[in-house]
């Protein structure tokens, strides 16, 4: 084994849709990695595999484009890579282009595309079982000898599907196609024409015909496309979506706040009483509780929308939606972040990825923390129970139609924002929606799982890590300096974070706020649902979880105005009180600027409609 | 829904498309004798538009569209095709 010979370098190339992802997890397993591309934030997946001679490979697989000539920033990063312009990406050794054999012409268009290159290359004819089923019959040796590079059947969906392309790799048997590499140039008509002419000739030696198309997925569509019955079809799925994420995750997120508190309450036990032992079950084990409390709903969510991305529905539904938020200066894109947002905007944002044009992106990215998080249920919780009469209205419920006009506020908020930004850009150049409406198909389960797994490690490490330092740091500013002997009051009063929430009544006070709350928001500002355990230390109760909230309902129901319980609540519609979204956003928009106009902005509408609400329910109440 | 089977489908720099998105297009299939369909049309006269074509589906919106001119074929023609941006002009 020559230590010095490095693992070869492939990268995977093809049009969305075609498996290659499939194929990618199929070659790497579970040895991958997910980075950025230096200096954007276009996700950079790579993966290993041993080979049998030691090398090993390295496998990319890159963003998936329907052209050497870009539309969107991955696109782009797709073609900077293939010519070996990105500074800490080197060019590939080997090309594999993923073909979709259903949807040939497609894929084979970009395959002469790359192939004009001159890099090595092989072609992988992916979804060969489905084609057949389709009707539709390549003649592979013909079109590897019209082609002139190794053309090689895949199934990636199938457990060594993918056996075939690893021994042409590992044998070695293709070469540079050409040693005249092109430079790549922009298309004019005859170019065009040329490759056209090209494809058509390829197409007619492999045999290819366009696929049967199946009458049943032809009425589906029909539905699920249908102006009317498509979008009450997709309510009727995010309805469903919903319920499932609040109700299947009760059970769970019990038993994590449980394993949390006896956890807690373990450590305190065996340690003796003191700073170290505050830190570890206040700050840490109280930290990362609140962190994983969620994750819960979180595995749920995407799980929903992991199946239904993968089903081909998604897309379906950006195409019933484009319209409607397109009045707003929205994607119907923008509809999955959005829906994500609701369980947590992290990911939400994260998920943004898939908005080729970067002012939707921004927008969306700006909007997401609008969206009512799980984060905010337990401080809308707490109050609607300790200031909301449990009335009937008709109906319904007074409380649930509280809890509900929130919701709705956070949606309407984020697309009045929405509409508010889409006024201040400039020269709006026009982006196109060009969708692809992929075939459906099934979930495939180790896709499926593979992919949650990612986002569950995504949503620990990196969140998890920022959580944590911060209310470790909060912990010490809400714990010191200690109060002096014969304090009379919370400790908590006595603390940086007490002197600081004293100040910040002055501010706070045109809008409800009492002190307690004002101190409340300072450690509040890390987590929103932190405030709720912040409250508890304020008003100096000991309790823990929903005994707190118990024991915090008569003490607010009594002491506090309904003014400021309105007020407190329209606060927290709107107040960005997550510093790990805005750390998210600066890392997705690589700059300060953004976060800072996110707080910015989000911090004025949340007074401006405290102040409005408090105004309001005082006069009228 | 079927609105109407194209005989086939050009491409030309009209109004307001760019010549990326006429490549763009282009790169998706939309080229001269390529059959393509709408197989769903939305609100507002179709915007978006889901059109079929060499196999796969693409959702346009009207502006995109309107770059495509196609043939209707006389077979199955029918007035909900020329509302979708297309007009009857031989390739």
């Amino acid at each position: 084994m020559d230590a010095t010979v490095t693992p070869l370098r492939i990268a995977l190339v093809g049009v969305p849709n075609c498996g290659k992802t499939a194929l990618f997890n199929r070659l790497t397993g579970s040895r991958q990695k997910v980075a950025n591309y230096p200096g954007v934030t276009v996700e950079r997946r790579e993966g290993e595999r041993a080979t049998p001679d030691g090398r090993g490979m390295r496998v990319l697989d890159l963003p998936g484009t329907y052209s050497l000539n870009p539309t969107t920033l991955d696109e782009a990063i797709t073609r900077d890579v293939l010519l070996g312009r990105l500074a800490d990406t080197p060019a590939p050794q080997l090309v594999v282009c993923v073909v979709d054999s259903v949807h040939l012409p497609i894929g084979l268009r970009l395959a002469l595309e790359v192939k004009r290159l001159g890099l090595p290359m092989v072609l992988a004819l992916n979804r060969m079982d489905v084609a057949r089923r389709r009707n539709v019959h390549i003649d592979a040796a013909r079109l590897a000898a019209e082609l002139g590079v190794p053309v090689v059947p895949t199934i990636a969906v199938k457990r060594g599907g993918a056996d075939a392309l690893v021994g042409v790799v590992e044998g070695g048997r293709w070469a540079a196609p050409g040693a005249s590499a092109t430079a790549l140039q922009e298309h004019d008509a005859e170019d065009a024409e040329r490759v056209q002419r090209e494809l058509r000739g390829l197409l007619v030696a492999s045999g290819y015909s366009p696929p049967r198309v199946s009458p049943w997925f032809g009425r589906i569509d029909a539905l699920l496309l249908h102006p009317v019955a498509g979008l009450a079809i997709l309510l009727a799925v995010l309805f469903v979506m919903f319920q499932a994420v609040f109700s299947w995750a009760e059970a769970p997120m019990n038993w994590i706040e449980a394993a949390m508190n006896s956890l807690g309450g373990f450590t305190a036990a065996h340690m003796p009483a003191g700073p170290l032992s505050s830190l570890l079950v206040n700050g840490v084990i109280g930290g990362a509780g609140s962190v994983l409390v969620f994750l819960p709903q979180i595995i749920i969510l995407f799980f929903f929308i992991l199946a239904l991305e993968d089903s081909g529905y998604l897309p379906r539904a950006a195409y019933l939606l484009d319209r409607l938020m397109g009045s707003v200066g929205l994607s119907g894109r923008a509809f999955i972040p959005l829906l994500s947002s609701h369980a947590c905007a992290i990911p939400g944002i994260m998920a943004t990825r898939t908005i080729p044009n970067w002012r939707d992106r921004l927008t969306t990215i700006m909007i997401a923390p609008l969206m009512t998080c799980s984060a905010r249920l337990p401080v809308y919780g707490l109050l609607i129970a300790a200031l909301v009469p449990a009335r009937a209205v008709g109906p319904f419920n007074l409380q649930g139609l509280v809890l509900f006009t929130l919701y709705a506020a956070g949606i309407v908020s984020a697309l009045l924002v929405a509409f508010v930004m889409k006024q201040f850009t400039r020269h709006r150049q026009y982006s196109p929606l060009m969708l692809e409406l992929p075939d459906f198909q099934w979930p495939n389960a180790s896709n499926l799982l593979l992919g949650l797994w990612e986002r569950v490690k995504i949503f620990l490490s990196r969140v998890g890590g920022i959580i944590l330092a911060l209310m470790v740091v909060l912990w010490f500013l809400s714990s010191y300096p200690q109060p002096p002997p014969g304090a009379t009051g919370p400790a908590i009063q006595y603390s940086l974070a007490g002197r600081l929430g004293a100040a910040l009544e002055y501010v706070f006070a045109p809008i409800g706020f009492n002190w307690q709350i004002a101190i409340a928001l300072v450690p509040g500002l890390a987590a929103r649902e932190v405030a709720v355990a912040a409250l508890g230390t304020v008003y100096a109760m000991s309790a823990a979880g929903d005994d707190l909230s118990a024991a915090l309902e008569p003490v607010i129901a009594s002491s506090w105005s309904l003014a400021t319980g309105a007020s407190l609540l329209a606060w927290y519609v709107f107040a960005p009180q997550c510093l790990s979204t805005l750390a998210v956003v600066k890392r997705e928009t690589n700059s300060w600027r953004y976060p800072l106009i996110m707080a910015g902005y989000l911090f004025a509408l949340a007074y401006l409609a405290s102040f409005i609400i408090f105004r309001v329910v005082r006069a009228w109440a | 829904m079927v609105s109407g089977l194209v005989e086939s489908a050009a491409i030309d720099s009209g109004r307001d498309a760019s010549q990326s998105l006429v490549t763009r297009l282009r790169d998706l299939g939309f080229v001269p004798g390529a059959r393509c369909e709408v197989v769903a049309r939305m609100w507002l006269g179709g915007d978006p538009i889901a059109v079929r074509i060499g196999g796969s589906t693409f959702a346009l919106r009207r502006a995109e569209a309107a770059a495509v001119r196609v043939e209707i074929s006389a077979s199955h023609a029918r007035d909900a095709v020329a509302h979708a941006g297309s007009s009857a002009v031989p390739a």
